[in-house]
């Protein structure tokens, strides 16, 4: 489908603007009630963002707070030699949940929070395009999150570092059920960001205002945008990494015991590959949002956006080529280990080049000093030390000399607090008037920082010599007489500094902010991007034609317009809630996307979904599965409410421009999920494929091992061949259902049911192939490896089967035609790429070893 | 997308691509060549290792090299005749990134004259 044509020149005058004044009657209450929350106890089912992004912010500040206490009551237990408050198991369980809290339960969904509630103001789009997927993800994070929090006061914490190493939490050295907490614990963790990841991939580059083209498009923007293709990319390896050490203590598949052919090094690998990125994924963000900050305290343009552009793109890249530079001691050839050692200074390039752009921005303005400007100067203080000692164990000699010691624990807090806390802060200060009636107190704020930048230099300034003096990190306690005492007491002074400023900022924060759905605070900072417009539930009363990366500076009259709703879409087309959806390079309007609004169904499934994990972590399978199969049962009834199809003709938004109200195929948003989808599943299987040959390389002579008999050839090209040709109905599903009329072919439910018959068959005969030989999944890595791809195969043929039925039962109600064909396309995609997958998995299992001939 | 625009796409990101290509063929070559004990074996009188890996950086170093170049031209062309100043912007963040990755290329290389094979 073709971009309408918009004017040659988006100036125009006044009297131009695409919707005359006065607007009808009654225009402007529609839209309102349109977008209104529900109320009392359903307020819980409300998807618009401004609520869910608040919901979620907090939450995720909430984490940060015990997290936070959780490292006091390990500074207590530090500040003096052999203190007895926490025993060690007790310490182990602090540390480990200390990490994992931050990590994954404050900082990636602290900064995936705030784009819910920014990104759509930013863009002035009505709301992100999936809200309900938003929704999915909070609730999930929500009661999964404080569940496993909860742990701590049973004593059934995990213990083994945020990292868990096997074999440590393998189940030889921890039978208890501590480890699978956090394997399990995590999951719905992962499967909440990375929704999120889908929704902000799809809001940055389908909803926007109009003309912001990707030249205009806020930096924020663009970090958000590399934040989520980063969490597509790097997330999948730690949720393969769990998912084999899951089964490795469940079913004893020995992934990672070397006796048997494994190798916990597979995990180091497995786990940095996504947790060296994850520093970057939280630090980008991070640098958005000062990027956003740091031009309007100095009330001028950002230097160098192309270049800030550049690093926030350059840095997502080779972050992923770092991971190995958390496994220096590990023995491996000193060449590979330089290849991570010139990435990981090369990556403090494009960092430099987004600190020299803040320098001169702040050079070429007047920069205010305001509680926002103070934090942001402390968090180019803080991370450039924290950058510093960065490149320092990037050399291999110094890190291995520094290794375990508390320098690292140092390093990364600087990095990390530097890197993301602060900037964090910053950022509160600065959009809380977006979303309060009060701004946050200026006089409290500095003293928030004052404690904060001080305690955190007290803190981990002298670890750098605690650790270079031979402290190792992650012991309980230290003998008296190590030269460690007084700089640990300095430590945990500077320790009760930082929670004395967080604490004051909550004092704050609980007087002066003021939930505002309309009437903010306003421009307070005299900003130039369009959150600053006045807003409501709807966000802005009409959609804003946008000429500069500064529309607020450079186009005086912009607030007072969209308010009176003189732009795009000033009321509702479809009496419903509506997104305009735009073209992802030049934001030209393509179509109206009728947003889903509130429904239990994404709060049900949450909680399902976590109760799955959760029960499956403490053993109660059945109890599990029936959580499992409602949360399916909820998504799906979430499911039949969307892809509503042409409810009416195509609207005209204004200014002489008319669009359709539904739309298939490549321009349509969740054909772009989808393909994000697509991607996230790839890139598990990579891994998995990775790993099959990393436990080949490991094992040479071994594989497979001799007693192992490869299948005949005829079961993959039988297995192959059923995959082919369930794909190739399915193409011809689709050819039959192609048209400009609502026709309905009867072959399409024909062809899909067959198409699940020969794709189950596909996988049955590849699994039967393996049993047949007697293959044991337990006896040796490779037969682990093998049982491994199969089994990922066979989950994605049974969500087939899940989608194939629900596909045809769309077309038996009436709600798929060749017009209103979105859920179609969808199963589609699923299916060629599930084939796909399948095509490749044997290829590799059945290929490989011939290939290699047992080398 | 349309295929132009996915053309401009690949042509900014090409250069950290091929850094990607390089990244990982080096890392696996000297992996599988190391792990399999083939650190002496040696092709046109220098080391497979150190073979293995200035090979691919060449390859590599060329492809980021022509990108560059072709990102330079479609620089010249949209600055003259800009349809869309997204157009201008991608082909201007396209030199960046690929001139960014051609020193990371060749950074990445340095290591097989300096360091031994497997040691």
């Amino acid at each position: 489908m073709n971009a309408p044509e918009l004017p040659k020149s988006f100036e125009r005058r006044e009297a131009e603007l695409p919707n005359p004044l006065p607007r009808p009657e009654g225009e402007f209450d529609a839209l309102k009630k349109a977008w209104e929350p529900p109320r009392w106890i359903s307020f819980v089912t409300a998807v618009n963002n401004t609520y869910v992004g608040l919901w979620y912010v907090g939450t995720a500040f909430l984490f940060f707070i015990l997290a936070g206490i959780l490292s006091l009551i390990m500074r207590t237990q530090l500040a003096v030699p052999e203190n007895d408050l926490v025993s060690h198991n007790l310490y182990n369980q602090l540390f480990t949940m200390h990490g994992t809290v931050m990590m994954f339960l404050f900082a990636v969904p602290a900064v995936e929070a705030a784009s819910v509630y920014l990104l759509p103001n930013m863009q002035a789009a009505r709301d992100l395009p999936f809200p309900r997927l938003s929704a999915y993800a909070f609730w999930a994070y929500f009661v999964g999150g404080l569940v496993f929090f909860g742990t701590i006061f049973f004593g059934l914490s995990p213990d083994g570092g945020w990292f868990m190493y096997p074999p440590l939490t393998s189940t030889k050295y921890s039978p208890a059920e501590n480890a699978d907490w956090w394997l399990l614990g995590i999951g719905f963790i992962e499967i909440s960001a990375i929704a999120g990841a889908i929704e902000i991939i799809v809001g940055v580059m389908k909803t926007r205002a109009v003309g912001m083209s990707l030249d205009k498009l806020p930096v924020y923007s663009w970090a958000m945008l590399v934040f989520a293709v980063m969490i597509v990319i790097g997330f999948p390896a730690i949720i393969l990494g769990t998912l084999l050490l899951e089964m490795e203590r469940a079913f004893d598949w020995p992934f990672f015991i070397a006796e048997r052919g494994g190798d916990p090094l597979l995990w180091q690998h497995l786990f940095w590959f996504f947790g060296h990125p994850e520093v970057y994924i939280i630090f980008l963000p991070a640098t958005g949002m000062v990027s956003m900050i740091v031009p309007t305290m100095a009330q001028t343009p950002l230097v160098g956006y192309r270049l800030v552009v550049l690093a926030l793109i350059a840095t997502g890249f080779l972050s992923f080529g770092l991971w190995v530079h958390h496994m220096f001691a590990t023995g491996l050839p000193k060449m590979s280990l330089s290849f991570f050692s010139a990435a990981s200074t090369a990556v403090a390039v494009p960092s430099g080049i987004q600190v020299f752009a803040w320098i001169a921005t702040i050079a070429s303005g007047r920069m205010k000093l305001t509680t926002p400007s103070l934090f942001v100067i402390g968090f180019l203080f803080i991370f450039t030390l924290g950058g510093l000692t960065g490149v320092m164990v990037a050399m291999a000699p110094f890190d291995w000399q520094a290794h375990d010691s508390y320098f690292i624990v140092a390093h990364l807090h600087y990095v990390l607090i530097g890197g993301m806390v602060f900037p964090l802060f910053a950022a509160i200060y600065y959009w809380v008037p977006v979303a309060s009636k009060r701004t946050l107190s200026e006089r409290v704020g500095r003293w928030v920082f004052g404690l904060m930048f001080l305690g955190v230099n007290v803190t981990f300034l002298p670890m750098h010599i605690t650790g270079l003096i031979g402290m190792p990190r992650r012991v309980y306690t230290y003998p008296v007489g190590m030269g460690w005492d007084a700089l640990n007491l300095v430590s945990t002074i500077g320790a009760f500094m930082i929670a004395a400023g967080v604490a004051l900022f909550l004092l704050d924060f609980a007087r002066n902010f003021r939930f505002a759905g309309e009437n903010n605070a306003g421009n307070v900072w005299n900003a130039s991007t369009l959150e600053w417009l006045p807003n409501g539930n709807y966000n802005t009363r009409s959609i804003p034609i946008v000429v500069s990366r500064d529309p607020l500076w450079d186009q005086p009259n912009l607030s007072k317009d969209v308010e009176d709703g003189r732009y795009y879409l000033p009321g509702t087309a479809t009496g419903g809630r509506e997104a305009l959806v735009t073209s992802p390079f030049d934001a030209r309007p393509q179509y109206i996307l009728q947003v889903p609004g509130p429904g239990w169904q994404p709060v049900l499934a949450a909680v399902f979904t976590a109760a799955f994990f959760l029960l499956l972590t403490v053993k109660f399978i059945f109890t599990s599965i029936i959580c499992g199969v409602l949360a399916v049962g909820f998504v799906i009834w979430w499911l039949w409410e969307t892809d509503p199809g042409p409810v009416r003709p195509p609207a005209d938004i204004g200014g002489g421009i008319v669009v359709p109200v539904y739309a298939t195929g490549p321009v349509n948003h969740s054909w772009w999920a989808m393909i994000v989808l697509m991607v996230v599943c790839g890139m598990i299987f990579t891994c998995l494929i990775f790993s099959y040959l990393f436990l080949w390389l490991v094992n040479p002579g071994a594989w497979p091992p001799q007693a192992v008999r490869i299948p005949d050839w005829i079961w993959p090209a039988l297995s192959g061949f059923l995959y082919c040709a369930s794909a190739a109905l399915i193409a011809v599903a689709s050819r039959h259902l192609r048209g400009e009329d609502r026709r309905k072919p009867r072959s399409v439910p024909i062809l899909i049911g067959v198409a699940l018959l020969l794709v189950s068959g596909a996988s049955a005969v590849d699994l039967w192939a393996q049993w047949q030989t007697a293959l044991s999944p337990s006896a040796h890595a490779y037969g682990a490896a093998v049982y491994a791809i199969v089994s990922l195969q066979i989950f994605f043929v049974l969500t087939t089967l899940i989608m194939g039925p629900y596909t045809i039962a769309r077309w038996l109600a009436g709600k798929l035609d060749s017009v209103r064909r979105t859920t179609f396309d969808n199963t589609m995609l699923f299916w060629f790429y599930t084939v796909g997958q399948g095509l490749v998995g044997l290829l590799v299992v059945h290929g490989f070893p011939r290939l290699t001939g047992g080398i | 997308m349309t295929g132009r625009r996915t053309a401009q796409v690949l042509l900014a990101l090409g250069g950290m691509f091929a850094w990607a290509v390089q990244f990982a063929l080096i890392y696996g070559a000297t992996s599988t060549l190391c792990g399999r004990g083939w650190a002496d074996a040696t092709l046109l009188a220098i080391g497979v290792v150190p073979f293995a890996i200035l090979s691919t950086t060449l390859v590599t170093l060329v492809a980021a090299a022509i990108l560059l170049i072709v990102s330079f031209r479609e620089e010249r062309r949209w600055r003259d005749q800009p349809s869309s100043t997204a157009d201008a912007f991608l082909s201007q963040t396209g030199v960046l990134i690929n001139g960014l990755s051609l020193i990371a290329i060749l950074w990445n290389g340095v290591p097989a004259f300096i360091l031994p094979a497997c040691a």
